[in-house]
């Protein structure tokens, strides 16, 4: 028989909100919302209410000199969290400005506790804080006794098994506030503004008796409440992987000539990268490997983060879109975080069961996060390409390519050595025209072919073609005949023909 | 405003449940009086005692236009609801224009307070107000 004390967890039912927590909001915890104005605070605590109170555990929210209540209620009923009827049943508002505004927190701190107590009130919030702290201020009291009064309150609202949030605004963290060391948990939201975008992030920075995931959660505040984008990782554990008895132990592209310099296919699981330039056909390419799995009885999932929203799409895509084989990521939503592009990519993948999943194109997904993250764009690349691979699909990766014929790059972002495969397309001048060639570069720990195939694009797709034995410098762009053997050089050979 | 809160709504309801036919000014502006102290008793602890005197004081500012022996609005900013200025206005009109000028009143208060945090959260919390009411029964105080 166990003799510790049990601390129960409340599952916020905030999006996300539980898993940053470490599983919930521990019961009778003292907890504080922290943050500048308009980042939220008032919101989550409302929403949090709205989701624990019950009639057996109703809540009570207590407005000071903050907002006043007629605009906090007239605001946070925009919410689909907020359930008018709940209101004087297990959800009470109680207004203390008046006692407040004289600066008596002795009075407000008995108001509190005689509130608490005639409603038996298992959720109290307390908005603003930081006016409680005002008005002591103005009175000319010494800040000892706010001390007393938070300490006082967290002791008395923990007797009253009471969760409590004290809702404020505090604009620096380092600020020596006595609140921060009586709470027993400490949420901190956050607003960065970097040129024209605004990210929301919260923090949590204390949580007493359980292990949080650190570091900044992007949220985003929208008609149904706030939702917490978790850290890609952890979204990503909860995900069955796709059997490969069913499927087999590779995924075929669609292209067959391509599988076989594969090596058999794509294995299960990577991730490949399609590198080249504008029109080689990589969108094409990502096509093929889509509906092969759609022939197959696969689902797959394309996150397309294109400028354009109107611009024609591959018809293949769109009739496999239209017959629900492929699901189509495609946010607006300006000033992405790749917590929530990872979070937007895995809930489609399990809603549909997909074992494929296309990303047409870094550069489109470079510029659809917000700025703030595209310095890290390696790092949240590196983040995402994990993410699926814990999740188990199989992904294609598009990047666009500057044909630069001195050098042989994979990828403006460094992100080859991320894949476990890649495959470059590049143009090249024969007979004066304009002809395009594919190799398979790399295929983490199994064989591929290593040609240089000539390959064209009709109607049906892609057609791969023969290898150019007799040129050569290909990668140049501007391959030469090879010369037989002892023969002198002929000056039509000179320059490329 | 929404034209169809005065339709779909029992409000201004309770005046004319406490009311019997035949009552006098006194007893209308008594029971008009009584009604205006519930609604401030619901509604105090959630908005404050000036919340809702400001409320009060804009609804006599805005039903005055109508009836102008109502223009009692306090100039400045209210304390807490006075409803002695509004009975001695009611008393000094008859049974019927007190009625028909309180009933205005009530429903601007609503109609204000459902433009504000909308008709449902409205009708949620004046809730006590017209659901005690029973005909014939005479308004109860239900201060602590």
């Amino acid at each position: 028989m166990t003799t510790k004390a049990t601390i129960n967890r409340l599952a916020t039912r905030v999006p996300g909100l539980d898993e940053v927590l470490g599983g919930g909001l521990p019961e009778f915890s003292f907890n504080l919302i922290a943050g500048q104005p308009g980042c939220g605070k008032t919101t989550l605590a409302h929403q949090i209410m709205f989701a624990l109170a019950t009639p057996q555990r109703p809540a009570i929210y207590f407005t000071v000199l903050g907002e006043p209540p007629l605009k906090m209620l007239r605001y946070q009923q925009q919410f689909d969290f907020f359930e008018a009827e709940a209101i004087n049943r297990s959800v009470r508002f109680v207004c203390l400005s008046e006692g407040a505004m004289s600066g008596d927190l002795d009075g407000v701190l008995k108001r509190i506790v005689d509130e608490v107590a005639a409603h038996n009130s298992g959720l109290v919030f307390v908005d603003s804080f930081r006016s409680v702290v005002f008005a002591g201020e103005t009175a000319n009291s010494p800040k000892t006794s706010l001390q007393l009064f938070v300490q006082q309150l967290g002791m008395l609202m923990t007797t009253w098994q009471a969760t409590t949030f004290l809702v404020g605004e505090y604009f620096n963290e380092t600020d020596d506030n006595p609140v921060f060391t009586v709470a027993d948990g400490l949420i901190w939201l956050r607003q960065s503004v970097q040129r024209n975008s605004m990210v929301r992030k919260l923090e949590i920075m204390k949580m007493r008796g359980q292990s949080t995931l650190p570091g900044l959660h992007t949220f985003r505040i929208d008609h149904t409440g706030i939702r917490v984008f978790a850290p890609a990782s952890v979204v990503a554990a909860g995900s069955a992987r796709p059997d490969a008895a069913v499927h087999g132990e590779r995924a075929l592209m669609g292209v067959p000539a391509l599988d076989d310099m594969l090596g058999g296919g794509l294995p299960r699981g990577y991730s490949l990268l399609v590198a080249g330039p504008s029109g080689a056909g990589k969108s094409i390419l990502a096509s093929a490997f889509l509906a092969e799995g759609a022939r197959c009885g696969e689902t797959g999932v394309v996150a397309a983060f294109e400028q354009h929203p109107n611009r024609a799409r591959n018809p293949i895509l769109v009739d496999l879109i239209a017959r629900g084989q492929v699901g189509l990521i495609d946010s607006r939503e300006p000033d992405l975080s790749i917590d929530e592009i990872v979070l937007l990519i895995l809930t489609e993948v399990r809603r549909l069961k997909a074992t494929r999943v296309v990303l047409d194109s870094l550069s489109g997904f470079e510029l659809a996060l917000a700025p703030t993250f595209q310095a890290d764009f390696r790092e949240s690349l590196l983040r995402l390409v994990t993410a699926l691979a814990r999740a188990g699909v199989s992904v294609l990766m598009t990047s666009e390519l500057e044909d630069r014929y001195m050098d042989l790059r994979f990828s403006p972002y460094g992100a080859a050595f991320l894949t476990d495969a890649i495959i470059v397309q590049r143009y090249i001048e024969v007979d004066s025209r304009l002809l395009r060639v594919m190799a398979v570069v790399k295929v983490r720990a199994s064989c591929h072919s290593n040609e240089l195939r000539l390959y064209s694009i009709g109607d049906d797709g892609i057609r791969m073609g023969e290898m150019l034995p007799d040129q050569e410098g290909m990668l140049g762009g501007r391959p030469t005949r090879k010369r037989p053997p002892g023969l002198p050089a002929s000056p039509a050979d000179v320059g490329g023909v | 405003m929404p034209p169809k809160s005065q339709e779909s709504r029992p409000w201004p309801a309770p005046l004319a449940d406490r009311v019997s036919d035949g009552a006098d000014a006194e007893q209308v502006a008594d029971a008009i009086v009584a009604i205006w102290l519930e609604i401030e008793q619901a509604l105090h602890p959630i908005i404050g005692h000036r919340g809702v005197a400001a409320l009060y004081n804009r609804s006599l500012h805005l039903t005055a236009a109508a009836y102008p022996w109502l223009a009692i609005d306090q100039p400045g900013v209210p304390a807490a609801v006075d409803p002695s200025a509004l009975r001695a206005a009611l008393v000094q009109q008859t049974a019927a224009e007190a009625a028909a000028g309180g009933s205005a009143l009530f429903l601007t208060f609503h109609e204000l307070l459902a433009s504000l945090v909308g008709a449902s959260l409205t009708d949620r919390l004046l809730h006590s107000v017209w659901t005690h009411s029973s005909p014939g029964s005479p308004p109860q105080d239900t201060s602590p």
